[in-house]
């Protein structure tokens, strides 16, 4: 009875969810977001149909099913970057980089994985999924370490979006960390803490994509006459002058 | 167990930054708004908290031989502390002029597509290194008291003041035309 309620209303929050997004226009704003939430019920919809028709696929059907979300998922990624970063370019390419990075990394494991891997067990998927979402998570804290650093503001939709899909790759990553170490003991908490993380976060998605809210940009753009160079040049020289000074100082 | 941990790690790791997240104050740095805080911050500062004359008489050594000689010993006591305030509090105006400096290079760089990672991360650590300088003076100053190196104060009213032209040089990388629109008729009153 349990793992169908906690079904049901995540199916109930996903469909709830894009009725919003239809109504507020937001499909055409963050259509990478609604990909993954269309995706992820669709996903949820052929689980249910298996396990109603065909159980013994059950195995088979829900890691294909994870993997193809996990992908999709990127795209949120994607979305955060267009929105959040957009107006500052310089912030924008030190994510580009860190995304195209976790991206390669990705990519070369899905393709690799399985002709590398002799033996696709599901103890190998575990770690295989594992491993991605630990990929996910640090580009993720590369992009709150730019956000942080920069002092980029970020909206209620982004800091939702972030926050909800951060919360389930948090406890995505751990369980699958736990799982793989602890071995099939854990599966029973598993199967419990996995679906309940995600209606956690598509409940905070919920929330903070209720209507459309702008992410915040600067109340004006500065524009300088000096290039980057000149800038870091500057810096650059000013530091060395203080730190000499202080360097004075402790020798005192 | 080390795979465990690692991955475990991770996971606190992205915790974190998302309670810092969630807690976090939506107004960005290096807005205009932000910018023009800085220089009324550097304003008041040159003007009221770090003229050369104003340091030169709160570390003044003779003031406390002074009170050392005429006063009674609880009153020594006192004016000691006083001053050790004092000197603790002008050290926090030095990091707060790197912190404006620190803020303003990060306002302006966020917006060059030409920014170089490594460079700013270069930056990043040489900010951080300089900050730390600071903490450990004001430990020093803390422990051994204001009038324990007198040498050592000279060096932070220089330091103070270069901290000061730093930011001013900074803010100069706005010309006169864009600071005009910076200040804006309800933005206030600070020129530099």
């Amino acid at each position: 009875m349990w793992p169908w309620l906690v079904e049901g209303a995540g199916l109930l929050t996903q469909i709830l969810l894009l009725f919003r997004g239809l109504r507020a226009g937001m499909f055409r704003r963050y259509y990478f977001f609604y990909i993954y939430i269309t995706s992820a019920m669709l996903a949820s919809l052929v689980m249910v149909w298996i396990i109603l028709n065909s159980p013994g696929l059950y195995g088979k059907w829900y890691w294909l099913m994870q993997i193809s979300t996990l992908v999709t998922g990127y795209g949120i990624l994607l979305e955060i970057m267009n929105h959040v970063l957009s107006p500052y370019p310089g912030a924008e390419r030190c994510a580009r980089i860190c995304g195209i990075v976790a991206f390669g990394v990705i990519f070369c494991f899905a393709v690799l994985a399985p002709v590398v891997t002799p033996r696709w067990s599901p103890g190998t998927v575990i770690e295989f999924e594992r491993d991605l979402r630990s990929v996910q998570s640090l580009f993720i804290c590369g992009l709150l370490a730019l956000i942080f650093y920069y002092g980029i503001p970020i909206g209620k939709n982004m800091k939702g979006m972030v926050v909800g899909y951060g919360v389930y790759i948090v406890t995505s990553l751990m369980s699958l960390a736990v799982r793989a170490y602890a071995g099939p003991s854990f599966t029973s908490v598993w199967r419990v803490v996995q679906p309940v993380s995600l209606d956690v976060s598509l409940m905070i998605w919920l929330v903070a994509l209720w209507s459309y809210c702008p992410n915040p940009v600067p109340d004006s753009n500065i524009p300088l006459e000096q290039d980057y160079e000149a800038l870091v040049t500057k810096t650059r020289s000013v530091i060395v002058a203080i730190r000499d000074h202080f360097r004075k100082a402790a020798r005192a | 167990m080390i795979q465990l941990i690692f991955f475990l790690a991770i996971g606190v790791l992205l915790f974190a930054s998302l309670f810092f997240l969630a807690r976090r104050n939506p107004r960005s740095e290096g807005s205009s708004s932000a910018l023009i805080e800085a220089r009324q911050a550097l304003v008041a500062l040159q003007a009221g908290l770090l003229p050369v004359e104003l340091v030169k008489r709160i570390f003044a050594k003779e003031d406390w031989e002074y009170v050392r000689a005429e006063a009674p010993a609880t009153v020594r006591d006192m004016f000691k502390q006083e001053r050790k305030k004092v000197a603790l509090l002008w050290v926090e105006q030095v990091r707060t002029q790197i912190h404006s400096l620190r803020r303003f290079h990060r306002g302006a760089a966020r917006s060059y597509a030409k920014l170089n990672p490594k460079t700013e991360m270069e930056l990043a650590l040489s900010f951080a290194g300089l900050l730390m300088a600071c903490r450990a003076l004001q430990t020093a100053i803390y422990v051994a008291g204001p009038y324990a190196a007198p040498q050592m104060v000279a060096s932070m009213a220089n330091a103070a003041s270069r901290a000061c032209k730093v930011s001013e040089e900074c803010l100069a990388f706005l010309n006169a035309a864009q600071l005009g629109v910076l200040n804006g008729p309800s933005a206030g009153q600070a020129t530099l």
